[in-house]
């Protein structure tokens, strides 16, 4: 029956497995007895989720003071991790919206849990700006809403258009999210065997038959959805990188950064899916579903934009340089020969050297060196946005210049949102299928209506004819693609 | 029997969505009515440490408000009087009454009474009494008409809007500066004539940036 | 309640493969029936024509939703900016609109999301919780592996006997009556 799939080179799933066999694999993983593995991992992130709510508690309470923020580096590592955890979902949205657009079908793997990714670290995104307006629980102030002050927002601030454009993103992102979740849900439901699990299933399945009627408008809905989440993978960090580049500070106001920043957010977002989906694949045996043909793809990607990065780096000098403008060249020397020299290293060394390894065909198919870079990728680029923020140390005047340490609470908010990431993280693992069962029963093989291909007269005429029998026609063109 | 819902599930979701806009509206409608100042601040009416009166002071014995607010014209905080401007009548006036108790306590004591404060501004917004009065705006224009109080109480919202109504058309508050304290003020016929005749003599220019308050 | 203890709903008949599902879909569509359905557990390519459906309105209703959303968010700013309270803000001009893009654009696209989201739930009758064909015990394994053709007692061609037969002769198996209590 496979014999032919086996041979082709771009079969997306090894191990040629069963439509039933997907559904139980995948299942499986939230049906099962929890794992030690996992209850050990959540304990761990739960813990440092509660070091999180301490820390915000504090905050709340004592205001922003706790922090190390103060003239001249009036903002922080608020910001920096605002822009590091919005940068980390933008592989997220790429994944599902704009290979899906490409029908780059090996994303089929991954665009679930890379989805995931994106929500819950759009939320860590939301919550630094949150709490950095000092007065949280006023922050529907944002709105635009009818009040007694006859206030409207400015619309002209990149601050406005960071609120809406990360809280577009964050809707979109769960929107698409769960709009694709629904049919697997439907398994679950399906599956289930227990009161609590079929009614909790059940709900949030809606009640889901999967007839063509319905996965007609479920397909336009999905497609659209992917639409109009593509042009947001490149609008929401250009815009976050208007919050700097309106301003008119040297090393922050230049045309570069919109792209600059687009680059390095899907940089960093594949970096953090790598480092997830090879933890996950080892902890739920997922190696027939997340091959290391999806893995070299995603190390490729990281090289280009890891290159995209480092070009943007070189640029920047270059327009330093060719601007003659002394602030603009001082801010870059100083960047890299200034007090925070070690930071700026950091930044090269993460995000434009390590990713150099990946030319080679050995070291990008090599798992363990491919975790050790996904994490450096994710350091370096932290410390990008780092470098960029120390930009305000020093500016026109020396005796306005200053200096920049965190406080202890500022390590605890931020070492606690990744606590707030992880422990996400480990309860979808948990209680949704991490893997797109329908999606990966659609890639296989024999999901094509003209697996048989004996008697396709009624076959799509656009789809025919097939070079070979078994070969979904998008595979082909699509597999090769990258 | 493969069903997990029984069929009168089917009816939830139109009966969700009907409950999300009903409670939706109501929430809407209930905050937009009982949050706003015009209902959370008007009507502030606290008990006074001395029942003052303002109705038999200023509205039947006449007296003009500047006789205690002696500073409203030239200050930029109007003020409370002192216990010697009480004590300027009530020496003679009523000298044992009860209700004055206070009063003279205050008096023998040098100790000031500490009168509640019914028009509170956040500190963050900048007011300046003075300049509104010399504009020629009138005491009953924020006040409400105070001659006919027993009880002070707030009579308008004091929000940011209702500032920023007069100060985008303060016409029709204006008038003439000897006339502010008057409760029964009558505006002229031509009273538009009259603003514009006015805010072309005296230069007004009602602020509208933040900082003309938030400063 | 009355007199009928059971209503017959539907009818369905299971099938081994896509290409089946598809064919049977092309025998059952030109067998003049109106109201039927195919189910899978992953939509099938082509199977659209095979039933004989008409392209999804979901497109249209989301292109209408993002004009809306683009025409309202525009007049709003343009209103809150240059009518409502003009603010000299960077000595712009009041309707400086070029630095209202980016949020009309991330309104519009916010728009067009939550239509598309429930414009599609609402076409499709979702949520619909309690639905007859979840009566079988069988056709739960269509979120599995399970394909299936379901005729629904409202089409006027049926008859719950005939279909079945129908429905076998095209090739279907473990034909059922789907029946719910009234």
């Amino acid at each position: 029956m496979s014999a032919k799939v086996e041979h082709h080179p771009e079969t997306l799933i090894q191990g040629n497995p069963k439509f039933s066999s997907v559904t139980q694999h995948i299942s499986q993983i939230v049906e099962d007895k929890t794992k030690m593995g996992w209850i050990l991992l959540f304990g761990l992130s739960a813990s440092i989720l509660m070091m999180l709510l301490g820390a915000v508690g504090y905050l709340l309470f004592e205001g922003i003071g706790i922090w190390g923020n103060n003239q001249p580096v009036s903002w922080a590592f608020d910001i920096v991790n605002f822009v590091f955890w919005v940068g980390i979902g933008h592989a997220g949205t790429l994944i599902s919206a704009i290979l899906f657009l490409f029908r780059q079908k090996w994303r089929t793997s991954i665009n679930r849990f890379a989805e995931a990714m994106t929500i819950f670290a759009v939320i860590c995104a939301l919550l630094f700006p949150s709490i950095h307006v000092g007065r949280a629980w006023l922050l529907y102030w944002v709105m635009p809403l009818p009040n007694q002050m006859a206030m409207w927002p400015n619309f002209r601030s990149p601050l406005l258009w960071d609120m809406f454009a990360v809280g577009t993103y964050f809707t979109c992102s769960l929107l698409f999210w769960y709009v694709g979740l629904i049919p697997d849900l439907a398994t679950l439901r399906d599956r289930a065997t227990t009161k609590i699990r079929k009614i909790a299933y059940g709900i949030f399945a809606l009640g889901w038959h999967g007839g063509n009627t319905q996965w007609k408008h479920y397909e336009l809905a999905y497609l659209i959805l992917a639409g109009i989440s593509t042009p947001l993978v490149l609008s929401v960090h250009s815009i976050v990188s208007t919050d700097f580049a309106t301003s008119v500070l040297p090393g922050w106001h230049t045309t570069i950064f919109p792209p600059y920043f687009v680059a390095g957010a899907i940089f960093s977002g594949f970096a953090m899916v790598m480092t997830l989906a090879l933890i996950a694949r080892k902890i739920y045996k997922l190696e027939n579903y997340i091959t290391l043909n999806h893995l070299e793809k995603m190390n490729k990607i990281m090289l280009v934009t890891g290159m995209m990065v480092g070009y943007s780096y070189g640029c920047e000098f270059f327009v330093a340089w060719y601007s003659s403008n002394p602030y603009e060249q001082f801010a870059f020397i100083n960047r890299a020969f200034g007090p925070y020299w070690w930071a700026y290293w950091t930044m090269i060394t993460c995000n434009v050297v390590v990713p150099q390894l990946f030319w080679s065909k050995k070291l990008r198919t090599n798992l363990a060196v491919m975790f050790v870079v996904s994490i450096l990728i994710n350091v370096g680029m932290w410390f990008e946005r780092f470098v960029i923020l120390l930009t305000l140390t020093r500016d026109f005047l020396p005796s306005s210049w200053g200096w920049y340490w965190p406080t202890i609470w500022d390590g605890m908010t931020m070492v606690g949102s990744f606590g707030l990431f992880f422990t996400l993280f480990l309860l979808f693992l948990r209680f949704l299928p991490m893997i797109s069962m329908a999606e990966v029963k659609n890639v296989l093989p024999q999901a094509d209506p003209h697996y048989h291909v004996a008697d396709d007269h009624n076959a799509d005429k656009s789809v025919k004819p097939h070079p070979k029998p078994g070969i979904e026609p998008g595979t082909a063109m699509g597999g090769a693609g990258l | 029997m493969s069903q997990i819902f029984p069929q009168w599930t089917n009816k939830l979701p139109a009966v969700l969505l009907a409950a999300v806009l009903v409670f939706g509206a109501g929430g809407v409608g209930f905050l937009w009515y009982y949050g706003s100042p015009k209902y959370t601040d008007v009507g502030y009416r606290p008990t006074q440490p001395v029942p003052f009166s303002h109705k038999l002071h200023a509205g039947d014995l006449g007296m003009d408000c500047r006789y205690c607010h002696s500073n409203i014209e030239r200050s930029a905080i109007a003020n409370v009087p002192a216990t010697q401007t009480c004590m300027n009548c009530h020496t003679l006036v009523l000298p044992q009454s009860e209700k004055l108790i206070a009063v003279r306590e205050s008096w023998a004591t040098g100790k000031p009474i500490e009168w509640v404060n019914v028009h509170l501004l956040p500190q963050y917004a900048y007011f300046n009494h003075s300049l509104h009065l010399n504009a020629g705006i009138g005491c009953i224009s924020c006040h409400g008409n105070i001659a006919e109080m027993e009880k002070v109480q707030q009579m308008q919202p004091l929000s940011m809007s209702w500032c920023l109504d007069c100060h985008r058309n303060p016409d029709p508050h204006l008038r003439p500066v000897d006339q502010v304290t008057n409760m029964n003020y009558a505006p002229p016929a031509d009273q538009a004539a009259f603003a514009e005749r006015v805010k072309e003599e005296k230069k007004l220019n009602p602020t509208q940036d933040c900082s003309g308050c938030h400063r | 309640m009355t007199v009928v203890a059971n209503s017959i709903k539907a009818v369905i008949a299971e099938f081994d493969t896509p290409a089946d599902l598809m064919h049977a879909a092309e025998r059952v569509r030109d067998g003049g029936f109106l109201k039927f359905d195919c189910h899978s557990p992953f939509p099938i390519h082509g199977m659209d024509k095979a039933m004989g459906l008409k392209r999804s309105p979901v497109g249209y209703i989301v292109g209408a939703a993002a004009l809306c959303g683009f025409i309202g968010i525009s007049g709003f700013i343009y209103w809150v900016s240059a009518v409502d309270y003009p603010m000299v803000i960077s000595g712009k001009p009041f309707f400086s609109f070029q630095a209202f893009v980016p949020v009309a654009f991330a309104v519009t696209v916010l728009t067009s999301a939550i239509t598309a989201t429930f414009s599609m739930l609402a076409i499709n009758k979702l949520p619909q919780l309690f639905h007859p064909l979840f009566e079988s015990k069988n056709f739960r394994r269509f979120s599995d592996d399970g394909f299936f053709v379901s005729i629904d007692a409202k089409d006027p061609k049926f008859d719950a006997v005939r279909t079945g037969e129908f429905l076998k002769s095209i090739g279907g198996k473990n034909i059922e009556v789907i029946e719910v209590k009234e």
